[in-house]
């Protein structure tokens, strides 16, 4: 049921990757990102895989888990590939009929596309399935701390990162106590047209919201109770250390880099369908 | 109404690593009319039990003959099922949404689609019998105080004209007087509608003052039935399955131990009190 | 030195109520000049009905609330100056009776290291304290676990535990076995009384169960705001019509004897337990 649904979900193993330092692989997964989008070529393609098949066996993840959140957004990939192959320009027309126009181009960009998201997904994926929900706040406060000065909250935005983490699978067991009892009282969920089926969420969401803020003014109070006033004077239990591996992986990241750079050089001199 | 379990098992999650049985063959049949006991502590498959009598979950194995027709057989027939077996749930207070009381209690009879006098009808019927004054119909259900917020909770499935109430846990996290308040209300239900009640509680104390059977569930099976005083006799069984009996069924199998006359089958203080004048009075004779 | 001391504690609050008249503003006495002391070391338990203002008391206590007229002292702190507030949290720690809405981490430890972590304590000394805390309420084994897994009683050991890293001398416990099964409140209960008897933490349980309250060494009944009976668990419960009156229960035993001696049989009427009863009746041969 609704507990299938998994966010941010961790699977444990003993891994380099796992053991890499939670802002280390922040910073790889930012640049890969950043990466995806800077290739432009197949070969380039080619070679973001191969590192990408490294990480992964590196990972000790089999890599069905990657693929299960490819299936859960397919129809994005889907519908951009769709935009992708009729809306674009081109001279090679390779299919023509009314007002629908398929080209060479468009077919090319199309595939890129996928690759470039189902890349983008395995990638990111890698970050949350060797990374604690714990570790990935910390590292997102640590990576936040700079840019404090100008008004970014790092901490809060962290603290608040956990607490939500914490209190899914809570809010998710409730919403489906809560379904079962509306329906025992008779409610109808499956059949009718969208807006009856909206109507009907009604006996779902005023109980479920009223619970999140009963919730919200417990947690606040029990939070006071514990003498939490914000990240002044905190100190933390575990403390992030960079290892050797940490710095190896950053070796790695600037090296992937200067190659992604090489190529996308390159691939000027290169033929467009590459 | 009578119901009928057969070899009902319930697997969670089969053929994952979460796989856990939660039922493993239970068979059993509640009478129309009867007044049940269902205790177990948490994790004894008591509330995996009541949810299949609803209809809100399926049987791996088995089923559940209601007045011989299987619950499960046609999924239409669910929502009559859910009707003739009402479901209150464990801090039912946690689902009330409406505006008012009057129109919360109302949501389960109008999706009956009952005629609008048979909806107030019961309504009010329904809030009469948990104890809800009227001046409080119009008034919201989150300005009420707990035990009363529950009260209006278990009225909404109340209203639906149940002829089997399940009530998980109702009395959990209520003050004393609170807590009698809602047993009152029960109580009185089950004689004046001649319904078939069955109460799941951890308190040994309530379902000893109210009800004709016992039903103690133990590991995903029927560990035990029988009256009060049959399953209380047997405080030690219980204790071993992480239960309690009444404090006072203690006193009587402590005295027995120590070879008093005395019967072992006493749960309430006025049946305590009786029986020990009794034991009294023998002494003073011999 | 008194662990906790209230003079006159009174605490009152404004509530908007709707009328057919539209709507009316109600002052409303949550505590009423209260005066009650807990010494250092003991366990006290406060009796009342839902709504009686024992909750009200128990936040004072840990100065989430402060009290409109009188004054209440935590560890010698006096709640009404803000200055001392962090002081007075340290010194006093609460347990909610929600066992899910007073957890802040994904995983157990890190959980029990927020409270110290709020106090700055150092790395190492954290880590310390979590591992004893974890292992004083017999929790070790779940220390890298996410607490959602666990039961409700395992829940409130663990928030235990979170109070206790924070090194206080008195627990504030308000209903913590309301929302447990039978197997969670026994857990809750003997953590409470070993805190209590091995470690001198003192105990304020805030609670309805009258079992509960009968392990403690004092016991306070509030009923509307008001302190209306305060002696040992014994003195109070013998009192089985006034304890009734004030919408609260009696152990069964005691029920009992107050019957049999209503009846014109000599039996005492302090009896809290099985063994006391049996022993009575025996005596009685």
């Amino acid at each position: 049921m609704l507990r299938d649904i998994t966010i941010g979900q961790y699977y444990p193993a003993e891994s380099i990757i796992h053991r890499l330092d939670a802002r280390v692989k922040l910073v790889i997964t930012f640049f890969y990102i950043l990466s995806l989008f800077f290739v432009n070529t197949f070969v380039g393609y080619l070679f973001v895989i191969f590192v990408l098949g490294l990480a992964v066996k590196a990972s000790k993840v089999p890599l069905k888990f990657m693929l299960k959140g490819i299936k859960s957004i397919m129809i994005i990939i889907l519908f951009t590939a769709g935009i992708n192959i009729f809306m674009t320009q081109g001279d090679t027309v390779l299919f023509q009929k009314g007002i629908i126009t398929i080209t060479q181009e468009g077919v090319f960009l199309a595939i890129k596309m996928c690759i470039r998201l189902i890349l983008l997904i395995i990638g990111s994926s890698i970050l949350t399935l060797t990374t604690t929900p714990i570790q990935l706040t910390d590292g997102i406060e640590y990576l936040l701390r700079p840019w404090k000065k100008i008004g970014v909250p790092a901490h809060e935005i962290a603290m608040m990162m956990t607490i939500a983490l914490r209190f899914i699978p809570t809010l998710l067991d409730e919403t489906d106590k809560i379904m079962k009892a509306q329906q025992a009282r008779g409610a109808d969920f499956d059949t009718g047209n969208v807006i009856q089926k909206a109507k009907r969420l009604i006996p779902i969401l005023v109980p479920l919201f009223i619970s999140a803020f009963r919730r919200a003014d417990d947690l606040a109070m029990a939070m006071e109770a514990r003498c939490y006033h914000g990240d002044e004077n905190r100190t933390r239990m575990n403390e992030m250390k960079y290892q050797k591996a940490d710095y190896v992986a950053q070796v790695c990241l600037i090296c992937y880099l200067g190659v992604i750079i090489a190529l996308r050089v390159a691939a000027a001199k290169l033929p467009f369908f590459l | 109404m009578s119901i009928k379990i057969n070899h009902l098992t319930h697997i969670y999650n089969r053929g994952t690593a979460f796989e856990k049985t939660a039922l493993q063959d239970v068979t059993l049949e509640i009478e129309k009319g009867e007044f049940i006991g269902l205790i177990g502590h948490t994790g004894s498959g008591k509330s995996t039990l009541i949810q299949h009598l609803n209809g809100l979950i399926s049987p791996t194995e088995g089923e559940i003959l209601l007045d011989g027709v299987n619950i499960h057989g046609d999924k239409k027939n669910l929502r009559s099922v859910r009707q003739r077996i009402g479901l209150a749930f464990q801090y039912p207070e946690h689902q009330l949404f409406e505006m008012t009381v009057w129109k919360d209690v109302a949501f389960g009879p109008n999706n009956m689609k009952l005629s609008a006098e048979e909806v107030e009808q019961r309504v009010e019927q329904a809030l009469q019998t948990v104890g809800i004054p009227k001046e409080l119909y119009g008034k919201s259900p989150f300005e009420l105080s707990g035990g009363q917020k529950r009260r209006v909770a278990i009225a909404g499935v109340l209203a639906m004209n149940p002829e089997v109430f399940i009530l998980d846990e109702p009395t959990a996290g209520l003050d004393p007087k609170g807590r009698d308040e809602i047993l009152d209300a029960i109580k009185a239900l089950h004689e004046e509608r001649k319904i078939t009640v069955i109460l799941v509680s951890h308190s040994m104390e309530d379902v000893a003052k109210l009800v004709d059977r016992i039903i103690v569930m133990h590991k995903g099976r029927v560990a035990m039935t029988g009256t009060p005083g049959e399953v209380f006799s047997r405080v030690e069984e219980i204790e071993k399955m992480g239960l309690a009996a009444p404090q006072i069924s203690y006193v009587f199998a402590q005295l027995k131990a120590k070879g008093y006359p005395v019967p072992t089958d006493i749960y309430t203080t006025k049946d305590a009190t009786k029986a020990l004048m009794d034991l009294i009075g023998q002494v003073k004779l011999c | 030195m008194d662990m906790v001391k209230a003079e006159g504690l009174t605490y009152e609050y404004i509530k908007t109520i709707e009328t057919d008249h539209g709507t009316e503003e109600e002052k409303v006495l949550a505590l009423n000049h209260l005066d009650i002391t807990v010494e250092k070391g003991s366990f006290i338990a406060v009796l009342g009905h839902n709504g009686s203002g024992k909750s009200t008391f128990a936040k004072h206590i840990n100065a989430l609330v402060k009290p409109t007229k009188g004054t209440i002292w935590v560890n010698g702190f006096d709640t009404n100056q803000e200055e001392l507030v962090w002081d007075i949290r340290q010194s006093a720690g609460m347990v909610f009776q929600n066992p899910d809405n007073q957890l802040v981490a994904t995983v157990v430890e890190e959980d029990i290291a927020f409270g110290p972590e709020n106090l700055g304590v150092p790395p190492k000394e954290i880590r310390k304290r979590v591992d004893e805390a974890l292992a004083t309420v017999g929790m070790s084994e779940y220390t890298t676990h996410s607490p959602n897994r666990l039961s409700g009683g395992q829940k409130q050991r663990m928030a235990i535990a979170g109070v206790l890293a924070m090194k206080p001398d008195c627990i504030v416990l308000d209903e913590p076995t309301a929302m447990l099964d039978p197997v969670g409140r026994k857990e809750v209960m003997q953590t409470i009384l070993r805190l209590n008897k091995e470690e001198g933490i003192t105990m304020i349980l805030i609670t309805h169960y009258m079992d509960e309250a009968a392990m403690a060494d004092d016991v306070y009944v509030i009923d509307d705001g008001n302190l209306v009976m305060h002696g040992t668990p014994k003195e109070i419960f013998s009192e089985v019509e006034q304890m009734k009156h004030y919408g609260l229960d009696v152990p069964q035993v005691t029920e009992v004897a107050y019957e049999l001696r209503k009846q014109g049989i000599d039996i005492p009427k302090d009896i809290l337990t099985v063994e006391e009863m049996v022993g009575a009746i025996c005596r009685l041969k």
